[in-house]
């Protein structure tokens, strides 16, 4: 129950590795935003319904990007919620593009970047054809990576880079300017499979990184042993092994395992129900009409009128009235 | 919740800057002065202040629930403030005295001090005060958190009672509720203590059972504890060296295998804490 090192830590800071703090001012800059309903709501219920959802990982709705990546548990709620939203997609089997992916990311995140997107699709197609089809959980997975552990690789791929041209990976700086990360990015992607970095030395690198970073890092235990499984390996490579791990999917919790990613209980009941509605509605017309319909001369099939399709119905009636009697013109003729 | 889902054009607040004031936490840009007016006036500071001071005391794992629940609870006694029935002032004790680990002493006092005021707030015309049915009835709330065997309760509730139309000083209000909660992680211990010596099976040897509570009983026997080389002997005492000579010597001695179940243990080990607490007058 207790542990002690948090009871020992300073109070700065104790709240700035929980976070607190960045969720206090965020609530009271809300609070000031919606300043005008507060004085019937109440001041200490605003605090409790922000607090309950940030708790439940509902506070990430809508809200902008610089938010929404603030924090760890910020960072899992939306992919969760990526998730929940979206997966009727990955039901469906759906295959959409990485600019596809990037506007259902937009629906729940307006100014949500474009190059993240791109940068987890490049994990799934491994190159810069980005206008390929994706299934949605391939996709979900390197999203997840990316966006969740987004600072520890771009310090893996700086690595990665020195290692490729014989640098001391020790003397990398972390990158913090959008051209560094630009460079960084670029150039692994120009490398030909065949070569790559010696997995054991890059782990060793990523190792010490991982005790210095002050972001998530997956834990290195998980990081050794995908790198331990081959001698040499690309940076794609690495990324493409971190984003199928089913551990570091696990200790990082935001999502279920690759598995149980399309179930989805009260979804199915409800579609269950809605299907059933739809063919106990249908089966009193098929059986009736559509073998009616094959088999028999079109003029009849009115009479076999359905109830709740009496519009769709009585235009077919005119239609077919109209036509009749343009025959029995013709015929007259 | 509806705040949330508006979108925010603003842009967030800076993090990590330090402990929050008002002004800075405001979204920047529009008139600082009138948010800060704002907040200090609707009285926003003062909370945000105290709920953090809250979250430092306590130091809770998940500081988040916690303040869900710290604000929820403003809201309930702020929506029962003027009824002020009895069982919702005793709620709010309850939550008070939990809010901190005892062992963090500074916070916990705090707590029951905070505890104690809001029981003692009755009625404008009556003196203020806590009698001994409510200190009671807070104390079984307290011990209806645990394992707790019922007997052991009562057996420790008839040491720190008071009657029921006594005034209860705040000392012993203080002692009593820290009795409780010092039972409560005795009980606990005592029950992780029992899995280790029952391997897993259910069942633990009786001798071995015997020779650990009589150990503990050696420790926590004689003297009063006023004397801090005491609390040094009684850690000697429960040793692995001592202790596992105990044990070891049971074992030998034990000849046909004669069990003590859980329950047996507990009352035991209880009864040995029990008898240590100084009843009060």
């Amino acid at each position: 129950m207790l542990s002690p090192e948090r009871l020992s830590l300073p109070g700065p800071e104790y709240l700035a590795q929980r976070h607190v703090l960045t969720y206090m001012e965020d609530a009271v800059s809300q609070l000031l935003e919606n300043r005008e309903d507060i004085s019937q709501y109440g001041i200490a219920r605003f605090f409790t319904e922000y607090f309950n959802s940030v708790r439940q990982g509902t506070h990430i709705l809508f809200r902008e990007f610089s938010f929404i990546q603030a924090t760890p548990h910020n960072r899992a709620s939306f992919l969760r919620t990526f998730w929940r939203c979206f997966r009727a997609v990955g039901k469906n089997g759906d295959l959409l593009t990485a600019k596809e992916y990037h506007c259902l990311l937009q629906l729940l995140c307006p100014d949500f970047p474009v190059e993240l997107t791109q940068k987890a699709a490049r994990i799934v197609l491994m190159d810069d054809a980005m206008d390929c089809l994706m299934s949605f959980s391939d996709f979900l997975f390197a999203f997840q990576i990316q966006f969740y552990y987004s600072e520890f690789l771009e310090s893996a791929a700086a690595i990665y880079q020195d290692l490729l041209t014989g640098k001391n990976p020790n003397t990398v700086i972390v990158p913090t300017s959008s051209s560094g990360q630009h460079r960084s990015r670029q150039a692994p992607s120009e490398c030909s499979p065949l070569d790559g970095v010696e997995a054991s030395l890059f782990y060793h690198c990523l190792e010490s990184l991982c005790d210095r970073s002050k972001y998530s890092c997956p834990p290195s235990a998980l990081v050794k042993e995908v790198l331990s499984s081959v001698q040499r390996l690309t940076f794609y490579g690495f990324l493409m092994a971190l984003a199928k791990h089913h551990g570091i999917n696990r200790a990082l919790g935001a999502l279920p395992d690759k598995g149980d990613l399309l179930l989805d209980p009260p979804m199915d009941q409800e579609l269950e129900k809605l299907l059933s509605q739809v063919s106990g509605l249908s089966i009193s017309t098929p059986a009736g009409s559509s073998g009616d319909i094959a088999n028999l001369p079109t003029r009849t099939s009115p009479r076999i009128s359905s109830p709740w399709k009496p519009l769709h119905h009585r235009q077919k009636v005119d239609t077919e009235s109209d036509g009749s009697t343009d025959e029995t013109e013709s015929s007259e003729n | 919740m509806a705040t949330c889902e508006k979108r925010r054009s603003a842009p967030a607040p800076a993090t990590g800057s330090g402990l929050v004031e008002p002004v800075r936490a405001g979204v920047g840009g529009r008139e600082p002065e009138s948010e800060a007016e704002f907040l200090l006036q609707a009285g926003v500071t003062s909370m945000v202040r105290e709920a953090l001071l809250k979250v430092l005391e306590a130091r809770p794992e998940e500081p988040v629930s916690f303040l869900a629940s710290y604000f929820e609870k403003l809201v309930l006694s702020g929506a029962a403030g003027d009824r002020h029935g009895q069982q919702q002032r005793l709620a709010r004790a309850l939550w008070y005295v939990r809010l901190a680990h005892h062992s963090h002493r500074t916070a916990f006092n705090n707590n029951v001090s905070m505890a104690y005021e809001c029981l003692s707030a009755r009625g404008r015309r009556k003196k203020p005060g806590v009698n001994g049915k409510i200190y009671s009835e807070l104390l079984k709330k307290i011990c209806q958190d645990g394992e707790v065997p019922e007997e052991v309760v009562s057996s420790l509730l008839r040491k720190i009672q008071c009657r029921d139309h006594e005034a209860v000083p705040f000392d012993v209000f203080r002692y009593g509720v820290l009795s409780c909660f010092v039972l409560l992680e005795f009980v606990a211990k005592a029950d992780t203590l029992y899995d280790v010596l029952d391997d897993g099976s259910g069942v633990a040897d009786k001798r071995v059972c015997q020779a650990v509570l009589g150990t503990l009983e050696d420790a926590l026997g004689a003297s009063d504890f006023s004397v801090p080389i005491r609390y040094l002997e009684a850690g000697s005492k429960l040793g692995p060296d001592c202790l596992a000579l105990a044990m070891d010597k049971a074992l030998l001695e034990r000849k046909i295998c004669s069990s003590m179940n859980r329950e047996e243990f507990l009352t035991k080990a209880t009864a040995l804490f029990i008898a240590k607490v100084k009843p009060i007058d």
